[in-house]
């Protein structure tokens, strides 16, 4: 089995282009990822485009505005996992043999759906009686504040966390901090939930070119070699789940640590699926980046920030960055090339080696999420 | 505090114009056609380095994704490559007329077709419009 390696990111800055058509957001984001590769666009010979809302034949529409076509495209949704999930076809074609190059494409454009939350689908029953992405996971943060005998404090601070970090990211969708005041004083979206707790509506588009061992030689490039890509989904239960205990994630964590024979220690970033402030406590005990019960002092203690034990969302996360679904997981895996290759600039984390990314797609009854993607990517020279 | 760093390459860093999206939905502000010496030209794009055309304008070069296309002007001439009228819509007006037409520089451009006789394909149009849209017509209709 031959080595993928991510050779060549980019992405658009996260924002509200109602103007822009999917072509128009992707475009820049492809072309730009093929630029910072080095890799002559003719060989590549297959393209991988996650999205969630794009429509029909989204690569397509994408890679015909940059003079790709003719070889192999594969579109697929899995809500907001599907440009991780897009990552993971793209590795798993290199690795089988099937493809030398491959061009990913995770983009959506929320700002068509006019505001509001995210449009689930209304065949599903907790949808047709009132169920939001919102509310799912404020049910989750009531209940942490409840077993943890924790209050809306910690809450509030996971944002500062990531507006923080988002401050030094001209491709976030926010870049200005905001106290914790604030963000408790911000409208209620679903209680105990405020809005700057949860990440905005937006567009986005981000890209990555992917290339076998042999053809990472031939070019000479430096990157990130995929060390584990990882792909779960939920298994429906009609009883009780632990909704502090989102057991896609645990699983998809163990078994990416063993695919890529590291430890929790070993990371020196994650990007994790902050959609909601709440989000980012559960995983760092679903990841196992502390123990079970620790989330809310590890946080408080500056371990997930500069400085810290790991570096958990340094682009800002979900919640600064932005979160035009489809996008995510891939605009994940750019902040982490760019770390990783030492090109992240004034939030560059210093000789970082060794990145997570983690990003969940949910909205269907009786799961904690549809599907989960987790990456593990190394430095290579 | 995030740590400063000595290297040069900062993509991470660098957001840049040619890192943003294309607006490419915004077609009140964008000009499809214009009336040059008392006739109508559609307003498309060609890339300096490839040469390659494209209509509607476009950004990028189609078949390199060179950032260079320069605008230009074709038309009125073309020829109907084929056609068909429409009889059922949800949105637009029927019947309707809609066909492929080339032009001498090699774009072909899907155009509304309106004539008063019967059309054939192989025949000779020629660009029509008037304050807000653009169309084509056989020669024969116009002359």
């Amino acid at each position: 089995m031959t080595r993928a390696t991510v050779i060549g990111a980019a992405m658009i800055p996260m924002g509200k282009y109602p103007k822009s058509s999917y072509a128009g957001l992707g475009a820049p984001a492809a072309m730009n990822a093929i630029l910072s590769s080095g890799i002559d666009p003719a060989t590549i010979d297959s393209v991988v485009c996650g999205h969630a809302f794009g429509g029909m034949l989204t690569a397509q529409r994408i890679t015909k505005e940059i003079g790709l076509g003719a070889v192999p495209m594969l579109n697929v949704d899995n809500a907001c996992s599907g440009g991780a999930t897009a990552i993971h076809l793209a590795a798993s074609r290199i690795q089988s043999g099937q493809s030398d190059a491959v061009l990913v494409i995770g983009v959506d454009k929320l700002t068509q759906f006019g505001g509001g939350t995210l449009p689930l689908v209304a065949e599903d029953p907790e949808v047709q009686n009132g169920m939001v992405m919102p509310a799912l996971y404020a049910m989750r943060a009531k209940r942490f504040l409840h077993e943890r005998d924790e209050t809306v404090d910690i809450l509030a601070a996971v944002s500062v966390k990531a507006r923080k970090h988002g401050a030094q990211n001209p491709f976030a969708q926010f870049q200005s901090e905001v106290t914790a005041e604030a963000v408790l004083a911000s409208r209620p979206i679903a209680d105990p939930l405020t809005l700057f707790q949860c990440c905005p509506t937006g567009d986005g588009a981000a890209a990555l070119v992917i290339v076998s061992e042999h053809r990472r030689k031939a070019l000479g490039a430096r990157g990130m070699a995929v060390a584990a890509s990882v792909l779960h989904s939920g298994k429906a239960t009609t009883g009780f789940r632990h909704m502090l205990r989102p057991e896609i994630t645990y699983h998809s964590a163990a078994d990416a640590y063993e695919a890529a024979g590291i430890g929790a220690d070993d990371l020196d970033m994650v990007e994790l699926h902050d959609a909601f402030t709440i989000a980012e406590l559960v995983y760092y005990e679903a990841l196992g980046l502390c123990p079970e019960g620790d989330a809310a002092d590890f946080l408080r203690s500056g371990a997930t920030g500069y400085g810290g034990q790991v570096v958990v969302n340094p682009s800002g996360g979900l919640i600064a960055k932005g979160h035009p679904v489809g996008a995510s997981g891939v605009a994940q895996a750019v902040e982490a090339f760019w770390h990783l290759t030492g090109q992240a600039g004034v939030r560059q984390i210093e000789a970082a080696q060794t990145a997570m990314t983690h990003v969940t797609g949910g909205g269907i009854a009786g799961m904690d999420h549809g599907a989960c993607t987790i990456h593990i990517f190394e430095a290579v020279q | 505090m995030p740590i400063d760093t000595d290297t040069q390459a900062m993509a991470g860093q660098a957001c840049t114009a040619d890192h943003l999206p294309i607006s490419d939905l915004d077609i009140e502000n964008r000009k499809d056609f214009q009336t040059q010496d008392g006739q109508v030209v559609l307003v498309g794009s060609r890339s300096a380095s490839s040469g390659t055309m494209a209509f509607p304008q476009k950004e990028f070069c189609p078949e390199t994704g060179a950032r260079d296309m320069e605008q230009i002007t074709f038309g009125p001439q073309g020829t109907l490559y084929s056609f068909s009228t429409i009889h059922i819509s949800a949105t637009r007006e029927t019947p309707y007329t809609i066909g492929y037409v080339d032009f001498e520089n090699g774009l072909r451009v899907l155009a509304h077709v309106r004539s008063q006789g019967t059309l054939t394909c192989d025949q000779p149009v020629i660009l029509q419009a008037d304050d807000s849209a653009w169309w084509v017509s056989p020669v024969g209709d116009v002359a």
